[in-house]
C-alpha cells in the first residue's frame, strides 16, 4: 500500500550563521522543533514518529538524538537516526516519507541539524578518509601535493576542483559564469532570513575578485560552515487535510550511490566524478515515479545542492532540467533568478547556507515552502508553483537523493 | 497491517575477538555468500540499507566505502545510524509500500581490534556535562543499572553469575558466537575479575568483530527465494530519557512500549503464554531478565527462580537467548540483527546444537545507547 | 547574543587500529620498482582497476587476473592550486591532473611537471617521470610530464 505524503510545516532556528554562542547543540535544535510546532499549530502528542540527521564527527557527539531526546519531544516514540554525509537532511526527509506512504506512521518529524561551530570541519572531513590516507603516508604520498603518485591536488578544494573543471569542459562554459551564479545566489540569499551569507549588492565581478583556491574554484565559490537546524513535518493524506491549511504534496523520492571518488587513495575510482551518473539515474527514476515526462519544461521551482557555484548549473543539466551546455546560457538569459521562468536556488542554495544536516533538507522545504507560498523576506517566487523539483548531493562525491513535490496529492 | 514481509535469508558472521580482514571484505563475503545461497546477485537488491557507526569506525560517513562491497553500485542506498533492527524497520516500510520486492540490510562493528572497547558510548554523553564530569561510561552506567535492579528485588550479586553462566554455556554451542566457553560454571563466572562492582568481566559483553546481512523480501518474493520464509509479524520502537538520573534504571519502559507496538500488531495478548522463545540484545547480564520481564516474558521479581529452575535454558519453558545472546559477541550495530538471524534460525529449526523444541514464534530485540535508552523490538513466526 | 561556557571534547582518532584493504597498493607498489603499472582486471567485464581491487564493483565478483596499464595516459580533469591543503598560499602555481593510464579505467590523481597553466587541457597525453631511484613507493612516479 502506497499513501499520499504531504509536507504540512517547516521550522528553522530564527537564525543561520557562523556561531551560535548564545546556545548548546540540544537548545539549538529544540528551536527549530518549536518553530515547526508554532508553524502548524501542532503539539507533540501530534508527532508519531521522529527522523533525526546530522553528520556527527563534525561536532564529536555520537548518537546526539539520545542526548537531544526530550529537545525534540521525542519520549517514547519511534526515533529513526539518518546518516549518509552531505544528502543526509533529505535521506532523514524520504525515511519519514516511507513512514507515512507505508502506514506505519501519521505524521512524522524531521529534525537535522549542524553546529559546525563546535567541532573542527577539518577533522570532519578529513575523518573520512583517514585510514585510506594513512596507508598511503605509509605508502609514500605526499598530502602537501607536490610530488608523486596519489599528490592529493586541489588545495583546500580537493578533488571538487576537478569535477567543476570537467564541467568546464564539457559545457563550454566559462569560470565568469561560475562567478555571476555564486553572485545571484548571495543576493538571492539576501532575501532569505533563514540564510547565511547574505549580499544584495553581489556581482560577478565581486566574486571575481575573492582569491583563488585552485582553479576554477574561487573562495567565493565555496560554501560557509553554518550554524542551525531545520525540522519539517510529515503527514499522510487524511492528517494533512485536518492540520494544515497549504501542504506541499510529495510526488516522488529516489536515490543513487556510486563508488567513492578518491582520486585512486587505496582504491582508484571507476566513475567520472564529473558526469554525476549516479545523479541522471536517481533523477530518472523520480521522474518515473512522479509522472514527470518532460524535466525541461514540467518544473517551476527547483533547489539544487550546490556546496559550490559551479554545481549549481552542473547539476541542472545532470538532473535533465535542460541539456549540456544550456545551464549557463539560461543564467546569462536571467531565467534562473527569483522572477524568471526557472527560478533556481531562490533561497540561496547551499554556497549561502551550509549547516549540513540541514542542507540538503532546506532544499525539500525551501522548495516546500515556495509551493504553499510561504517563503519569506522576499524570496518567493511571484507565480503559481505547481511542481518542484529538490536534489541533493553528498558522500564522497557519489550520493545523490532526489526530491519531486507538487501542489496537488499524486494519486487518485 | 497491509501485505507481508519475511526474511528470506540471512549470513551471520563468524565473530571473534580479532577477525583478521578489512570491512569491505567481511561485508563482501556475507554478501555474495547469501546472494550464492538464494541463488540470486545483486540485480535482485531493490534497495541495500546500512548500519554502521561513524565513531566505531573511526571515520565520518561510514558507509561510503562500503556500497560497492555489498553490491551497491549504481543503485538505491541509505543508512541507519543505530543498532540493525532499525534499519530492518525501514527496509520493512520500503517493501509495505510496495515500491520495493527487496532489502538487503547490511551491519557490521569491529569492536574487538579496531577500537577501545565501551568508547563509543562516551561520545554520545552529554558534551557539556557528563561528559567532562568523566564519571559516566558505558560500563559505570551500566553497573549502576545492574546496582539498581538487583537492589529493587533484593537479589544477591551472584544471580549475575546465573544468568552470564546459562548464556555462556548456550554461545559455547552456537558456530557464530565469539565467546566461547565450553562448561563454564557460575562459580568460575563469579571469579573473573570486576571490571565495574557488581559487574564482572564475564557478565560484560566481549569487544568482539563481526557483522550480519540479511534479505527482506515481499510476500510474493520471498516465496520464490525461500520454502522457509520467516514473517515480520509485528515491529515497535521506543526511546527513554537520556539522564541517568532521571530514569528508573530497573526497568525499561521503551522496552515495554515497543514490545506493546509489536504484540498489538502481531495480535499476541499473553506474550508469556504465547511466544516460544526470545534473542534479546541483553549486552550486560543483568540487562537480560531486565529487559525480559519489559517484554512481558519474565514475571517481575522471579528472576533468581526463573534461572535456578531451568526455565529460560534451551530445554525450559520459555528460552531466552538460546545463541548466548549478546555476552558470546556484540559487534556493535549488528547486535540486534544477529538477534533476528538467530531467532530466523530457530524458526527454520536449523539452530542444530542450540535449536529449542517449540519454535513458532520468536521475539527479537535491538538496543541503543547508555543502560538501552532506546529499543526496538520484533515479533517474527514462521 | 549572550556568550555560553565553552567546554572542550576530543574523538581520539589515535586509539583506532585501521585494517585497509591493501592487496592492491602493494601489487601496485611492488612493480612500480621495474617501471611497470599493474591492477587487477574483472574477466566478465573487462575493467581494470589501479591500484587493484579484490573485487569488480559492476559484477560484483571476485578478481584476481593481473593486468599491466601503461605509463602514458590522457588528463581526464585538472586543476591549478594557488594555495595547498590547509588554505596556505603556494609560492608557484601547482598542476593536479587525473589521468586515465592507457589500459586502466581508474583515474589517478598526481602531480604534472614541466608544463605551464596555459598548456593544459582535458585531452592532453602525458606519461609517468618515473624517479631514478625506484623502492616501492608512490614517490618512484615523480609527476606526469607532456607526452
Amino acid at each position: 500500500m502506497m499513501r499520499n505524503v504531504g509536507i504540512i510545516g517547516v521550522g528553522y532556528t530564527p537564525i543561520f550563521v557562523s556561531k551560535r554562542k548564545d546556545v548548546s547543540i540540544p537548545e539549538m535544535i529544540s528551536e527549530a522543533v518549536d518553530a515547526g510546532f508554532r508553524n502548524t499549530g501542532l503539539t507533540p502528542e501530534d508527532i508519531d514518529a521522529v527522523i533525526f540527521g546530522n553528520m556527527q564527527t563534525f561536532e564529536g557527539v555520537n548518537l546526539p538524538h539520545l542526548w537531544a531526546v526530550e529537545h525534540i519531544r521525542a519520549l517514547g516514540k519511534p526515533v529513526m537516526r539518518i546518516a549518509t554525509g552531505g544528502t543526509t537532511g533529505m535521506s532523514a526527509f524520504h525515511a519519514g516519507y516511507y513512514h507515512v506512504a507505508s502506514g506505519m506512521a501519521d505524521v512524522v518529524m524531521v529534525v537535522t541539524y549542524e553546529k559546525h561551530s563546535e567541532g573542527d570541519a577539518q577533522v570532519g572531513l578529513m575523518g573520512i578518509i583517514t585510514p585510506e590516507v594513512m596507508t598511503m603516508l605509509q605508502a609514500g604520498i605526499d598530502v602537501t601535493g607536490g610530488s608523486g603518485m596519489g599528490a592529493i591536488g586541489g588545495g583546500s578544494a580537493g578533488g571538487i576542483s576537478f569535477q567543476a573543471m570537467s564541467y568546464l569542459n564539457h559545457s563550454g562554459a566559462s569560470i565568469e559564469h561560475i562567478d555571476a551564479m555564486a553572485a545571484m545566489e548571495r543576493r538571492n540569499a539576501a532575501k532569505n532570513p533563514y540564510a547565511h551569507l547574505k549580499d544584495p549588492e553581489c556581482t560577478a565581478e565581486k566574486i571575481a575578485e575573492t582569491a583563488m583556491v585552485s582553479y576554477p574554484i574561487r573562495f567565493g565559490h565555496i560554501c560557509p560552515t553554518t550554524d542551525g537546524s531545520t525540522v519539517c513535518i510529515l503527514a499522510s493524506e487524511e492528517k494533512a487535510a485536518e492540520l494544515a491549511d497549504k501542504v506541499a504534496w510529495v510526488w516522488s523520492v529516489a536515490n543513487c550511490c556510486s563508488d567513492a571518488t578518491t582520486g585512486n587513495l587505496v582504491d582508484g575510482m571507476i566513475t567520472d566524478p564529473a558526469e554525476q551518473r549516479p545523479c541522471m539515474i536517481a533523477a530518472r527514476q523520480a521522474y518515473e515515479r512522479a509522472g514527470i515526462e518532460d524535466p525541461k519544461t514540467e518544473f517551476d521551482v527547483i533547489e539544487i545542492y550546490n556546496g559550490f557555484a559551479h554545481q549549481t548549473l552542473m547539476f541542472l543539466e545532470k538532473l535533465g532540467v535542460c541539456e549540456v551546455g544550456e545551464a549557463h546560457k539560461l543564467l546569462e538569459a536571467g531565467e534562473l533568478e527569483i522572477e524568471g521562468r526557472l527560478p533556481t536556488n531562490a533561497s540561496g542554495g547551499v554556497v549561502s547556507t551550509n549547516s549540513i544536516g540541514t542542507s540538503a533538507l532546506n532544499r525539500v522545504t525551501e522548495a516546500a515552502l515556495q509551493i504553499m507560498g510561504k517563503a519569506e523576506g522576499g524570496h518567493q517566487v511571484p507565480k503559481d508553483v505547481h511542481k518542484a523539483l529538490a536534489h541533493s548531493w553528498g558522500g564522497l562525491m557519489q550520493y545523490v537523493a532526489v526530491t519531486v513535490l507538487g501542489d496537488t496529492p499524486p494519486r487518485k | 497491517m497491509d501485505g507481508k514481509v519475511a526474511i528470506a535469508g540471512y549470513n551471520i558472521s563468524p565473530c571473534s575477538s580479532n577477525m583478521v580482514t578489512s570491512r569491505e571484505r567481511l561485508l563482501f563475503d556475507l554478501t555474495t555468500g547469501l546472494f550464492e545461497e538464494l541463488g540470486i546477485d545483486r540485480d535482485a537488491v531493490d534497495t541495500f540499507i546500512i548500519a554502521t557507526n561513524d565513531f566505531l569506525d573511526g571515520r565520518t560517513i561510514s558507509n561510503v566505502f562500503l556500497d560497492p562491497p555489498i553490491g551497491a553500485y549504481m543503485k538505491d542506498e541509505t543508512k541507519v545510524e543505530m543498532d540493525a533492527v532499525n534499519a530492518i524497520a525501514y527496509g520493512w516500510m520500503r517493501i509495505l509500500t510496495g515500491q520495493y520486492d527487496t532489502a538487503l540490510i547490511v551491519s557490521l562493528g569491529l569492536c574487538g581490534h579496531q577500537i577501545s572497547p565501551y568508547l563509543h558510548i562516551d561520545y554520545t554523553l552529554d558534551a557539556t556535562y557528563d561528559r567532562q564530569l568523566k564519571l559516566l561510561n558505558e560500563l559505570s552506567a551500566a553497573a549502576l543499572q545492574a546496582g539498581s535492579y538487583l537492589g529493587k528485588y533484593g537479589y544477591p550479586a551472584e544471580l549475575l553469575d546465573e544468568i552470564a553462566a546459562k548464556d555462556l554455556g548456550n554461545a559455547a554451542l552456537d558456530p557464530y558466537q565469539a565467546r566461547r566457553l565450553d562448561g563454564i560454571s557460575a562459580e568460575e563466572v563469579g571469579k573473573s575479575r570486576y571490571l565495574y562492582e557488581p559487574l564482572r568481566e564475564l557478565h560484560c559483553y566481549p569487544p568482539t568483530d563481526g557483522g550480519c546481512v540479511m534479505l527482506l523480501a515481499s510476500e510474493d518474493r520471498a516465496g520464490e527465494l525461500t520454502d522457509k520464509p520467516v514473517w515480520i509479524l509485528g515491529m515497535g520502537r521506543s526511546i527513554d530519557k537520556y539522564y541517568i538520573g532521571d530514569r528508573d534504571l530497573a526497568v525499561s519502559p521503551s522496552t515495554t512500549q515497543a514490545a506493546k507496538v509489536a504484540y498489538d500488531m502481531a495480535g499476541i495478548k499473553d506474550p508469556a503464554g504465547e511466544v516460544d522463545l526470545a534473542e534479546i540484545s541483553s549486552i550486560f547480564a543483568h540487562q537480560e531478565p531486565l529487559l525480559a520481564e519489559a517484554l512481558g516474558l519474565f514475571e517481575e521479581g522471579k528472576a533468581v527462580d526463573i534461572y535456578s529452575s531451568g526455565d529460560s535454558a534451551i530445554d525450559g519453558r520459555l528460552p531466552v537467548n538460546p545463541s548466548g545472546g549478546a555476552l558470546g559477541a556484540h559487534p556493535i550495530c549488528s547486535t540486534g540483527l544477529i538477534r533476528m538471524a538467530e531467532a530466523a534460525r530457530q524458526l527454520r529449526g536449523e539452530a542444530e546444537g542450540n535449536q529449542v523444541k517449540k519454535a513458532g514464534v520468536a521475539v527479537a530485540h535491538g538496543q541503543d545507547g547508555m543502560c538501552a535508552q532506546q529499543n526496538a523490538v520484533v515479533v517474527l513466526g514462521i | 547574543m549572550e556568550e555560553t561556557k565553552v567546554v572542550t571534547g576530543a574523538w581520539e582518532l589515535s586509539t583506532f587500529k585501521f585494517r585497509v584493504e591493501g592487496e592492491g597498493l602493494r601489487l601496485m607498489l611492488e612493480n612500480m620498482k621495474d617501471k611497470k603499472l599493474v591492477g587487477t582486471k574483472c574477466s566478465k567485464c573487462g575493467t581494470v582497476y589501479i591500484p587493484g581491487n579484490f573485487y569488480c564493483r559492476k559484477c560484483h565478483v571476485k578478481i584476481d587476473e593481473q593486468a599491466e596499464v601503461s605509463d602514458h595516459g590522457t588528463v581526464m580533469s585538472y586543476t591549478v592550486g594557488y594555495s595547498d591543503v590547509r588554505g596556505n598560499p603556494l609560492e608557484e602555481p601547482r598542476i593536479a591532473v587525473e589521468v586515465k593510464l592507457d589500459g586502466g579505467d581508474t583515474w589517478i590523481m598526481g602531480v604534472m611537471q614541466e608544463c605551464k597553466p596555459e598548456d593544459m587541457e582535458i585531452g592532453k597525453r602525458v606519461k609517468v617521470k618515473w624517479n631514478e631511484v625506484r623502492s616501492g613507493s608512490l614517490q618512484d612516479m615523480k609527476a606526469f610530464i607532456p607526452e
